[in-house]
């Protein structure tokens, strides 16, 4: 996809990991040149992900790179588990819908957040979210 | 390729497959264990020699010599240490094996033995150890080679020593943060059945649900038919943190209660927003003026009924 410059690994398992890696991402992003509401944006996408991790697979993780194309700068964030997985990708991309309660909005929330957004999952073999916002 | 997630996982609960795993990353070969285990009969006549040198040795410091003050003490654990000693040139490396030297690990951390005093100490040990086998095994070359083998199970039982070492240190830091989540969100009263709550920091699930707990209480408690919900200090608002005010705002208004969110940040809006959070839900005025005159606009409609 992109030159690999940096990358940072957080491991989530907790709470207090999602608030890391949303840290961290929002310093990468910073780092890259991201503008500060772009910072926010990132930030809150990386939590939606971060946070469906803790919630549905128990424990995961999340690669933030700052990767570079021909005349731009970006963050790539990978966050996946080994959990359960994903039965229905179409319908867990849709407004609304949530098996744990939620407001239903962090997957496709966090997809409307940023510029290239892909999901991979099959049952029973855990979910990998690849995000990208270009600054 | 061992991923950074199977090291972290509980050694307790590993896998055959997964203990293959942490020896082939170890490089340690059916050569290595088979070697280590032929001269089983050999380190058992060394052993009791190393473990009192090894004991001389740290107890020429204070601080060890206070920790085994009493003769039991220092028996029960060189009797301890021989039985580690026996296992190491056991040559059969399982799960019990790995629960052992977590376990191990765990009593060290417990007693406060640091990784430099820990490592250390083994250093010298695996140095008696070397010396003896270059006395008893045939030719300087063989016990050169048992010698590397010993090291790199020694290596993976630091390696097991250390992960514990961590482990313990996040699970106290976890109970720390704990504790700082549990700060209590102070509920104060502006003016009868006016309540302000100013929210600080991280609103994870754990702190969101005290809060929405004390809130409803303090409503109750304090007979509130407003209250202010101040967000200024909270530094990123997701969807969760969003549902979870939501659902705080429903419980107080099934109590009697109306609630007003003040102080989003414009990149806490713009968040919110893209994620698709119904914001008009979310009962929100700019600032804490503004939310006050709201109350006071509902208050004194209440007043007038």
């Amino acid at each position: 996809m992109a030159d690999l410059r940096s990358s940072l690994r957080v491991t989530i398992a907790r709470d207090a990991d999602v608030v890391a890696a949303r840290q961290r991402g929002r310093a990468v992003a910073a780092e890259v040149g991201l503008s500060r509401p772009d910072q926010a944006l990132l930030a809150t996408a990386i939590s939606e992900l971060a946070r469906n991790v803790v919630n549905y697979a128990g424990r995961g993780e999340a690669l933030i790179e700052a990767v570079s194309q021909v005349g731009r700068r970006g963050v790539l964030v990978t966050v996946s588990d080994n959990g359960p997985g994903i039965d229905n990708i179409e319908a867990a991309l849709s407004d609304g819908f949530s098996t744990g309660g939620s407001l239903g909005l962090g997957l496709p929330g966090a997809r409307r957040i940023v510029d290239e957004f892909d999901i991979e999952s099959k049952p029973g073999e855990g979910v990998r979210v690849r995000i990208l916002k270009w600054a | 390729m061992l991923t950074a997630q199977q090291l972290n996982s509980d050694f307790e609960s590993k896998t055959e497959g997964e203990i293959k795993k942490l020896l082939s990353w170890s490089a340690i070969e059916d050569a290595d264990v088979e070697r280590i285990a032929s001269i089983a009969s050999v380190s058992e006549d060394f052993s009791d020699a190393v473990i009192q040198k090894f004991y001389d040795h740290i107890l020429s410091f204070e601080e060890a010599a206070d920790m085994f003050a009493s003769e039991s003490t220092l028996e029960r654990v060189k009797r301890g240490q021989k039985e580690y000693f026996r296992q190491l040139t056991a040559g059969v490396y399982d799960q019990k094996y790995f629960a052992e030297r977590k376990r191990i690990g765990q009593i060290h951390e417990t007693a406060g033995i640091g990784p430099a005093l820990y490592i250390g100490a083994y250093a010298f040990y695996l140095n008696q150890v070397g010396l003896e086998l270059l006395e008893r095994v045939g030719s300087p070359e063989e016990a050169f080679r048992l010698h590397l083998s010993l090291l790199k199970l020694a290596h993976l039982d630091m390696a097991l020593a250390l992960q514990t070492y961590v482990e313990a240190r996040e699970t106290t830091i976890e109970a720390q943060q704990r504790e700082m989540s549990e700060l209590p969100t102070p509920v104060l009263q502006v003016k009868a059945g006016l309540l302000l709550v100013p929210v600080v920091g991280t609103l994870d699930s754990h702190r969101a649900r005290s809060l929405t707990i004390a809130l409803l209480e303090s409503i109750q408690s304090m007979r509130a038919r407003v209250l202010v919900l101040d967000i200024t200090g909270v530094s990123a608002v997701d969807s969760m943190v969003a549902n979870h005010l939501l659902q705080t705002m429903t419980a107080a208004r099934l109590m009697g209660a109306h609630s007003i969110i003040t102080g989003i940040s414009p990149t806490v809006a713009e968040a919110l927003v893209k994620i698709g959070v119904d914001a008009t839900s979310l009962n929100t005025f700019g600032d804490l003026e503004r939310g006050f005159e709201e109350a006071e606009r509902i208050m004194s409609a209440h007043r007038e009924e």
